[in-house]
């Protein structure tokens, strides 16, 4: 099989990887990377636990091919914090403890985070279309809406 | 037999040129499978022992993302244009609005913007949340082929369950749609098991429109998913409706008449029965409506 | 009782995971690296449910490149279990449901550990299969473990060789016969609960490394580390100190990561590969059908009361499903058994529990334990018989629900509860009595209520230890081996350590990952059992410790111990009003005048909690002095609709309410009443489904619908009692399986207050509901 030659900026720093055909964005992080906040929930774009920003919007890092990134920009959950200052949506996941087990958190946030970009100001209607893609089994949802609403207005996304 | 883990081995050739494409499926042909999004490939890749040995990516074809629209010709939209591109777009908003209603129902807002037109209709699946809509703006797949360009109604596009009228040397390059008729309303109403984000139980989108020369005053277009092996209309549904002026008694014969075509399957999801009135209670409810905002 | 020494007790304090978790910082057993020795492996999996092993060909599978082993049960005899130690590793002779693993193997990346499962070549001669418990019970049947009298077992589980009944439990109170004749009215139904998953977003992934000296570590997603290490120890004759399992944060386990599913089969696999770590990590698709399942339960329920309404009598037979094997399952046959009235007060009582092998999945633990199986037909038929007898369903809930010393079914006396206050929030919070308008004219409104017990379910003495570590600069390592699972365990450790230290909270660490290796024993995080036991432990170890240094100072001041206390890091004298603060002398000790000689030492603590009252049942009467710890109850109120034209239920609102003895943590116990409503909503609307062959056909996020972010329900109305306990830290007990044990009930009993259909089977699905309407609609006209 052969490999591809790519160049991708991932959250913020330049990489450039040999990947073959059959690796997905996710195993490119997790596995080539080291990036593990990103997590495997399924493999068949289902449960969102795996989202990331491509070049901005949220797609399931399971769902693009490794030779699919050339060029491309990639930010995952360890690139929303910067310098150690969580965002405003992180924050507010952490006030309202809108985790418990904290395995759907990245992707929960990755979607969100695209969200308040795109929607500074959504609404709960807004948020369960945004995030219907990330599954949780533990919070029964309401405080992660509730998080999302409290940073669109503490400072949305950034 | 469950899935496999991650997905099996396979080359990854991005194609930069229709004759790219042409060369290589003459070449391969058997061995190679078009990507668009991926999102059903890939899944179905997992499923399957033998997938693949190429997946030639399309997506960076010339056009392949445009959307293209003129009031005379109509709409065309490059196959590999992604369902939250569609359904953000203005002038598809404004002119298809059934479209955007119908991409936004699709899986989830992530799996959307992987997720093309051209793979939902290309995947030939009985479920496609865009067929319905596809159809009642009376869709056409433009296919490219050595032999040159040709159209074919969406009707005829899709064969069967996963089975299309693409020929071995053609590719999928956009789904063109005339304009919709002056003063055209209508909307996709969709049950799943799950609010948002599951397949399609039953899907059914109606296109109303002014038409004097009918006793009705009206036309309707109807398609429907999920109840047969292909998406599909009713026409003579559609014509009984043509017939005199619309009552509410009309329309729940029409939905009557909708539930006796549909040719639904028991599956996973549903029963057949259940299918059966989904589709007459779906159509019913979706021609008042489309019947309200026309008066 | 005792009150909080810091006022940390009650405290809605944040969670200690919660920075990790929302930077993605949080390590998951699938995070930790291993370099390139990581091996990786696939399992081969049965495609019958049930069919003898002929013989098996893996010569093509060692002969792919890559490849560095397989393994078969035809090596390996061992079998596993809890209770009943009837599982075998990998199947040897016959296999028992479509998916059990039957060889391993292992290569150097998964993709050819993929190749080479397929290449492993497997001669079968199928056999009968059967699937219903009620059928399984019949003398005809094929049996599944014609080897079952063979077995060790527990001496609290009576399996009947010769049949496919892994455990028969029995009841006989009172006098039923002469009670039928007493009863005014009489109820009696049959209902069916199909199997579910329990879907916890994090597949069960498993690392297992055997070294050259034969010492093996396991790095599993674990609920129950050391149980885990004392059934792969036993069942592969390692010595419990050269088995070393180490559980990092768990994704999610809700019963399904506790005991021992798959993880056996990583360390039989690295057996064969000596020093390089294996790694087995599970599809979403194999999540469905390779680990455990929720039991199946056919429960015939016949209840009778007295015209006024009070409970006379109840015969209840109670079929689980207990799938293919029944190691852990036996136990949850048995606490459906003693707990089989659910939460009311009835003096005659006759039941059968059975647990019964079939060939579908394991059945095992799942959240409620039993619970919500049992209260899914005794919450409709309640329902049933007060419309019978004229009274409305919360009425006659307050009637004859149990309370705090009333002789409850096992014989035993009921240990304090409050559950007519929990009945009275949850009807008030959705104004119980008033009729409400729908919200569109296609739909239809109704309420409806259900009520809940529930007990540790657990072997009579199971234990936790804890260590409570001070450092030099007085933070404080607390040490416990029981897991964050998300309910938030380590919180309420670091907050009961805290409390009694007269420390800050922040200066509290849990040491985690868990490792047998270093933490004190745990028996499993399982039963709601870690705030109350856990928690009995680390209180215990706090107390030591803090001991330990009031005795240095008083020492050092010459004052009385009991004059001294400890506030936020420092040792205050009521009398002298002299201050010490804690950092250093922790550790170095205080001096004594002048520097001659020293006093104290490194602060360690260690405490530990065992129950030791409870008591053995009688094999043919299921009485005893004290069948469990204590029970937790709990009641729900939903009000919702449904949707005519498509069957659809809308829940506007879920009311719930559970007596928890003492808040610790109150935010913590509302984020358990939230989860667990909704994840008790979404499992009244789910059902694994197979086909003919035993074969799952929804093993997928597609088909298995689990409950989104847009079906949550409208509002849910969270409270909780405190009536405290005597053996819980500050009386509380646990809450975290309770919140979703009677929400399907709830919803079933509403929705006949809807529509006037009673659903006794799940799942409640859109398309059941409505074709039952329009046959309803069908016969009205």
């Amino acid at each position: 099989m052969a490999h591809h030659m790519i160049s991708l900026l991932v959250n913020g720093q330049k990489e450039k990887l040999l990947v073959p055909s059959n690796l997905t964005l996710l195993h490119v992080l997790r596995d080539m990377l080291g990036l593990t906040g990103t997590k495997n929930g399924c493999e068949a774009g289902e449960c969102g636990a795996c989202t990331v920003l491509l070049d901005g919007e949220p797609v399931n890092s399971c769902m693009v091919l490794a030779p699919e990134l050339d060029g491309r920009e990639v930010i995952t959950v360890e690139g929303l914090a910067k310098d150690g200052q969580l965002t405003p949506l992180q924050e507010a996941f952490a006030e309202l403890s809108a985790v418990q087990c904290g395995y759907c958190t990245p992707g929960m946030l990755m979607s969100a985070t695209a969200l308040l970009r795109r929607k500074p100001h959504p609404t709960q209607q807004d948020v369960q279309e945004a995030l219907v893609g990330n599954l949780c089994r533990c919070t029964g949802y309401q405080r992660i809406i509730d998080a999302v609403m409290v940073a669109s207005r503490t400072g949305g996304a950034e | 037999m469950l899935a496999r883990p991650g997905l099996p081995e396979f080359e990854y050739i991005r194609a930069g040129s229709s004759q790219d494409v042409f060369d290589l499926l003459k070449e391969k042909g058997a061995d190679l499978k078009l990507m668009l999004g991926g999102t059903d490939l890939f899944v179905q890749m997992r499923d399957r022992a033998q997938g693949p040995g190429i997946l030639l990516d399309v997506k960076g074809l010339p056009g392949m993302q445009e959307i293209d629209y003129r009031q005379r010709s109509g709409l065309t939209i490059g196959a590999a244009v992604t369902l939250n591109q569609l359904s953000t777009d203005l002038d598809l908003k404004e002119k298809y609005p059934v479209l955007c209603q119908a991409a936004d129902t699709v899986g989830n807002y992530q799996l959307r913007n992987r997720a093309t037109l051209g793979g939902n209709i290309c995947n030939a699946s009985p479920s496609a949340d865009m067929a319905p809509a596809a159809l009642v703006y009376e869709g056409e797949a433009v296919l490219e082929s050595p032999r040159g360009e040709r159209s074919l109604a969406l009707e005829q596009f899709w064969l069967g369950p996963g089975s299309t009228a693409l020929e071995g040397d053609e590719y999928l390059k956009a789904i063109h749609f005339p304009p919709p008729p002056p003063g055209a309303r209508g909307s996709y109403l969709k049950l799943g098991r799950s609010r948002m984000g599951d397949l399609a139980i039953v899907g059914v989108a109606v296109l109303g429109y002014p038409d004097k020369s009918v006793p009705a005053g009206l036309r309707f277009r109807i398609g429907l998913n999920s109840t047969a092996p292909t998406p599909y209309r009713i026409p003579a549904v559609e014509e009984f409706l043509t017939r005199e002026p619309l009552t509410e008694d009309l329309i729940s014969l029409a939905g009557e008449m909708a539930m006796e075509i549909s040719s639904p399957i028991e599956d996973v999801r549903a029963t057949e029965l259940y299918q059966k009135k989904m589709v007459r209670n779906l159509t019913v409810k979706v021609l008042k409506e489309t019947w309200e905002s026309l008066r | 009782m005792k009150i909080s020494e810091s006022g940390l007790i009650g405290q809605s304090v944040a969670r200690t995971d919660i920075i990790d978790k929302v930077t993605g910082c949080a390590v998951f057993v699938d995070d930790i690296q291993f370099g390139p020795n990581l091996l990786h492996s696939r399992l081969v999996r049965s495609p019958h449910p049930h069919a003898l092993i002929k013989k098996i060909d893996t010569s093509k599978a060692l002969a792919l490149d890559g490849v560095r082993a397989v393994v078969t049960g035809q090596e390996l005899s061992a079998r596993m279990g809890l209770y009943l130690i009837d599982r075998p590793i990998f199947a040897a002779d016959r296999v028992r449901y479509y998916g059990e693993p039957v060889a391993g193997v292992v290569a150097t990346t998964e993709e050819i550990a993929v190749q080479a499962a397929r290449l492993v070549e497997i001669e079968y001669q199928p056999l009968p299969a059967i699937y219903d418990p009620v059928e399984a019970v019949q003398p005809e049947a094929p049996l599944l473990h014609p080897d079952l009298g063979e077995y060790s077992v527990a001496n609290f589980i009576f399996p009947e060789p010769g049949t496919n009944i892994s455990e028969h439990f029995k009841i006989r109170k009172g006098d039923i016969e002469s009670a039928w004749e007493q009863c005014a009215v009489v109820a009696e139904d049959r209902f069916r609960l199909p199997s579910i998953e329990h879907v916890p977003l994090e597949t069960h992934t498993s690392i297992a490394l055997s070294e050259t000296n034969g010492e093996v570590t396991l790095w599993a997603s674990s609920q129950s580390p050391f149980a885990m290490r004392d059934m792969i120890a036993q069942g592969l004759g390692i010595p419990h100190n050269k088995l070393r399992v180490i559980a990092p944060m768990v994704g999610g386990g809700f019963g399904g990561k506790a005991g021992v599913t798959m993880e056996a089969c990583a360390v039989v696999m690295a057996q064969a590969v000596p020093g390089h770590p294996v790694k087995l990590r599970l599809t979403r698709e194999e999540e469905f059908v390779g680990t455990s399942v929720r039991q199946s339960l056919v429960s015939d329920i016949k209840v009778g009361c007295d015209k006024d309404g009070n409970l006379l009598a109840m015969e209840l037979t109670y079929y689980f499903g207990g799938g293919a094997y029944n190691d852990y399952g036996v136990n949850i046959a048995r606490a459906a058994g003693y707990s089989c009235t659910g939460p009311y007060d009835v003096p005659n009582v006759k039941a059968d529990s059975l647990c019964v092998y079939t060939n579908y999945p394991v059945g095992s633990a799942m959240r409620g334990f039993g619970m919500p199986e049992i209260h899914w037909g005794l919450e409709q038929i309640m329902d049933q018989l007060a419309e019978k007898v004229d009274l409305d369903p919360a009425e006659f809930r307050r009637l004859n629900c149990v309370r705090t010393d009333d002789e409850i079914v096992s014989g035993m006396k009921m240990t304090p509860i409050n559950l007519e206050a929990c009945i009275d929030k949850v009807t008030e919070a959705i104004d119980w009595g008033k009729e409400e308008k729908p919200t569109a004219p296609n739909k239809k409104r109704g309420k409806g209520i259900a009520i809940m017990w529930k007990a540790p379910a657990m072997p009579p003495n199971p234990g936790s230890a804890a260590v409570v570590r001070f450092n030099e600069d007085a933070t404080v390592n607390v040490e416990i081996g029981g897991q964050e699972l998300g309910q938030g365990s380590f919180t309420v450790a670091a907050q009961i350590a805290a409390d009694v230290l007269g420390v800050p909270y922040r200066k509290v660490t849990v040491s985690s990952p868990i490792d047998t290796k270093y933490s004190p024993y745990e028996w499993q995080t399982v039963a709601s059992r870690l705030t109350w036991s856990m928690g009995n432990a680390v209180k215990a170890a706090a107390e030591d410790a803090r001991k330990q240094i009031l005795e240095t100072v008083a020492d050092h001041w010459d004052e009385d111990v009991d004059d001294l206390t400890i506030k936020d890091g420092l040792v205050i004298s009521f009398k002298s009003e002299r201050e010490q603060p804690l950092d250093k002398m922790v550790i170095y000790g205080l001096p004594n005048e002048d520097f001659e000689g020293w006093k104290g030492g490194p602060v360690v603590g260690r405490g530990h909690f065992m129950p030791t009252y409870v008591t053995n049942l009688d094999p043919e009467t299921g009485q005893g002095t004290r069948a469990v710890v204590h029970y937790t109850v709990g009641a729900q109120a939903v009000d919702l609709e449904v949707d005519l034209d498509t069957g659809q239920i809308d829940v506007l609102k879920i009311a719930s309410v559970y007596d928890v003895g003492r808040a610790i943590n109150p935010d913590l116990i509302m984020t358990q009443i939230e989860g667990g409503a909704v994840h008790g909503m979404s499992s009244a609307y789910e059902s694994l489904k197979f086909n003919e062959n035993g074969e799952p056909i929804n093993p997928s996020f597609v088909d298995y619908r689990i409950a989104t972010i847009a079906d949550i329900p409208g509002k849910i109305i969270g409270d909780f009692v405190e009536t405290p306990i005597e053996d819980g830290p500050w009386g509380a007990r646990g809450v975290g399986e309770h919140v979703m044990v009677q929400t399907a009930p709830a919803i079933a009993n509403a929705l006949y207050n809807a529509v006037g259909i009673r659903f006794s089977d799940l799942p409640l699905s859109a398309d059941k509901i409505y074709l039952a309407l329009d046959e309803k609609l069908a016969q009205e006209r």
